[in-house]
């Protein structure tokens, strides 16, 4: 049998540049890459819609999740199917995903749009994340490049998962 | 960034994770889509929280009735069973009652109880892809069964064409056909990380207590329960295994957690090694020894392939000159 050993390296004689800070992001589908994605080959008509106070209370009440935004970025087929853009904000990440409804308001496939992940402040900071209002979110961020993909203890996607628990309330709400 | 403009990245959650598979651009959309069913299939298969899975069918089952499993299940019970016997029962998959009582998992819906005492053994594989319990547990295979779906998805990729690519389950996976930098994250500090090197025809998977649903990342609460002590884990530590399949490294990552000791030899076995990072530094574990760190740093410039792993990042020699003890 093969003598094991453990090579065993204190930290304080880590090279620091072995362990880079990393802004870990990426950018998977843009919206309308995301729609032919979901509903293939359809004609997906744009029609947002604002919620009014009672409507997110009434969400708020269903989902058991906070409203951030009221405007919903809703898509319609013809089939009578839902297309919406949401984002959700958990302590390190922000994260954007498309969500398409079947006519009977059941999920039909769920597709992330881009992912970051931060470990300071800016997350919460508003106008940190005003920037990524309207353009490709990798054009705004430095991110270590060669970071694209990382082993560690798993990421959870419990904010997704309350994410679309509030996207079918507000189906229920207001789609209908 | 050439290799990522050349590249498709799709991303859904899944798993209770973000699962991406990433592939070369190309028409790889029907391939990435039935990787992601065969995903969900495993999902829905081995969910502990769907009562209607093969394994809360299990979890719901009396002591002695025998439970018809999908081949995917059986599988993967199979191989847990594997892991509970190299590992004298380090691994485990009928933590699933402790780790219930502890809030990390919910009560299974219609199971009546656990025997505290039911342990791996109380599971016995039967023909025809069917098993039964002698004692009344609650099974969990979230232990393994993110690295079977890891497979499994790149099988899927495979069969449908894709000559490379890579699954990732929140840190699990399978690097195939053409070699990728993998990136492990540090344990307590998750905005740094440390260069793995490029992996190829490799699984990496990595286990710890931190960055789960029940903590901050600051706050050490850990779902690993010891099956020998029945007792949770609260460890700062993170364990990371590189192994020819992704089943086995996520597997492995709990097995070195747990029976430190005997983890080269098991790790060995497997053709398997292990990183640990901690916050006294970082460990390698690796079958050969010394032998086998300086044999993987004069080979750092290569991208070595299963029997080797892993091309390490030349820098690591600094760390090489600098160990200061070994353990039998």
């Amino acid at each position: 049998m093969q003598k094991s050993q453990w090579i065993w390296l204190p930290a304080t004689q880590i090279p620091i540049a072995l362990f880079a800070p990393a802004s870990y992001g990426a950018t998977y589908l843009t919206i309308e890459q995301a729609q032919e994605a979901i509903f293939p080959g359809e004609n997906l008509s744009q029609s947002f819609i604002t919620l009014t106070s009672e409507q997110v209370r009434e969400i708020e009440r269903r989902s058991d999740a906070t409203v951030r935004q009221k405007q919903i970025k809703l898509w319609k087929n013809p089939k009578g199917g839902f297309f919406v853009v949401d984002e959700v904000l958990g302590k390190h990440e922000f994260i954007t995903y498309a969500v398409g409804l079947n006519a009977d308001g059941t999920v039909k496939q769920i597709e992330i749009l881009t992912y970051r992940e931060s470990y300071g402040y800016e997350v919460r900071n508003s106008d940190w994340r005003a920037q990524f209002v309207g353009k490709n979110a990798s054009a705004a961020l430095k991110l270590n490049k060669d970071i694209k993909n990382i082993s560690g203890a798993t990421l959870s996607c419990r904010h997704i998962t309350d994410g679309v628990k509030r996207i079918l309330a507000t189906y229920e709400v207001a789609f209908k | 960034m050439k290799s990522l403009s050349n590249e498709i990245r799709r991303a859904r959650p899944l798993l209770g994770t973000i699962v991406e598979i990433g592939v070369p651009r190309g028409d790889a959309s029907t391939a990435i889509e039935a990787a992601f069913r065969e995903i969900e299939t495993i999902h829905r298969l081995m969910s502990f929280h769907d009562s209607s899975s093969d394994i809360s069918r299990l979890n719901r089952s009396e002591p002695g009735e025998i439970v018809h499993l999908d081949h995917r299940t059986h599988e993967v019970l199979a191989y847990a069973q594997l892991m509970s016997q190299v590992s004298a029962g380090a691994f485990d998959v009928t933590v699933g009652g402790k780790l219930s009582e502890e809030n990390f998992l919910p009560k299974p819906a219609q199971a009546k109880t656990f025997d505290s005492q039911a342990c791996f053994q109380d599971l016995v594989l039967l023909p025809n892809q069917s098993i039964t319990l002698t004692r009344r547990a609650w099974i969990d295979v979230g232990g393994i069964a993110k690295g079977y779906a890891v497979d499994r998805a790149v099988m899927t990729l495979k069969k449908f064409g894709v000559v490379n690519g890579i699954v990732n389950a929140g840190g699990d996976l399978s690097v195939f056909g053409a070699a990728q930098p993998v990136h492990v994250r540090h344990p307590e500090n998750p905005s740094l990380t440390f260069p793995l090197g490029k992996i190829l025809n490799s699984a990496v998977a990595s286990s710890s207590g931190c960055f789960n649903d029940h903590a901050d990342v600051y706050q050490v609460s850990d779902p690993l329960v010891d099956p020998r002590r029945n007792r949770r884990l609260n460890w700062r530590f993170s364990v990371t295994v590189i192994a020819p399949r992704c089943i086995v490294a996520d597997a492995l990552t709990k097995v070195v957690r747990l029976a430190i000791r005997r983890a080269p030899r098991i790790l060995s076995r497997f053709r398997a090694w292990a990183l640990i990072i901690d916050r006294g530094g970082l460990q390698i574990l690796h079958p050969e020894g010394n032998k086998g760190m300086t044999g993987m740093l004069k080979a750092a410039d290569r991208v070595m392939t299963a029997e080797n792993l892993i091309q390490f990042h030349t820098s690591l020699r600094h760390f090489h000159e600098r160990a200061i003890r070994s353990y039998d």
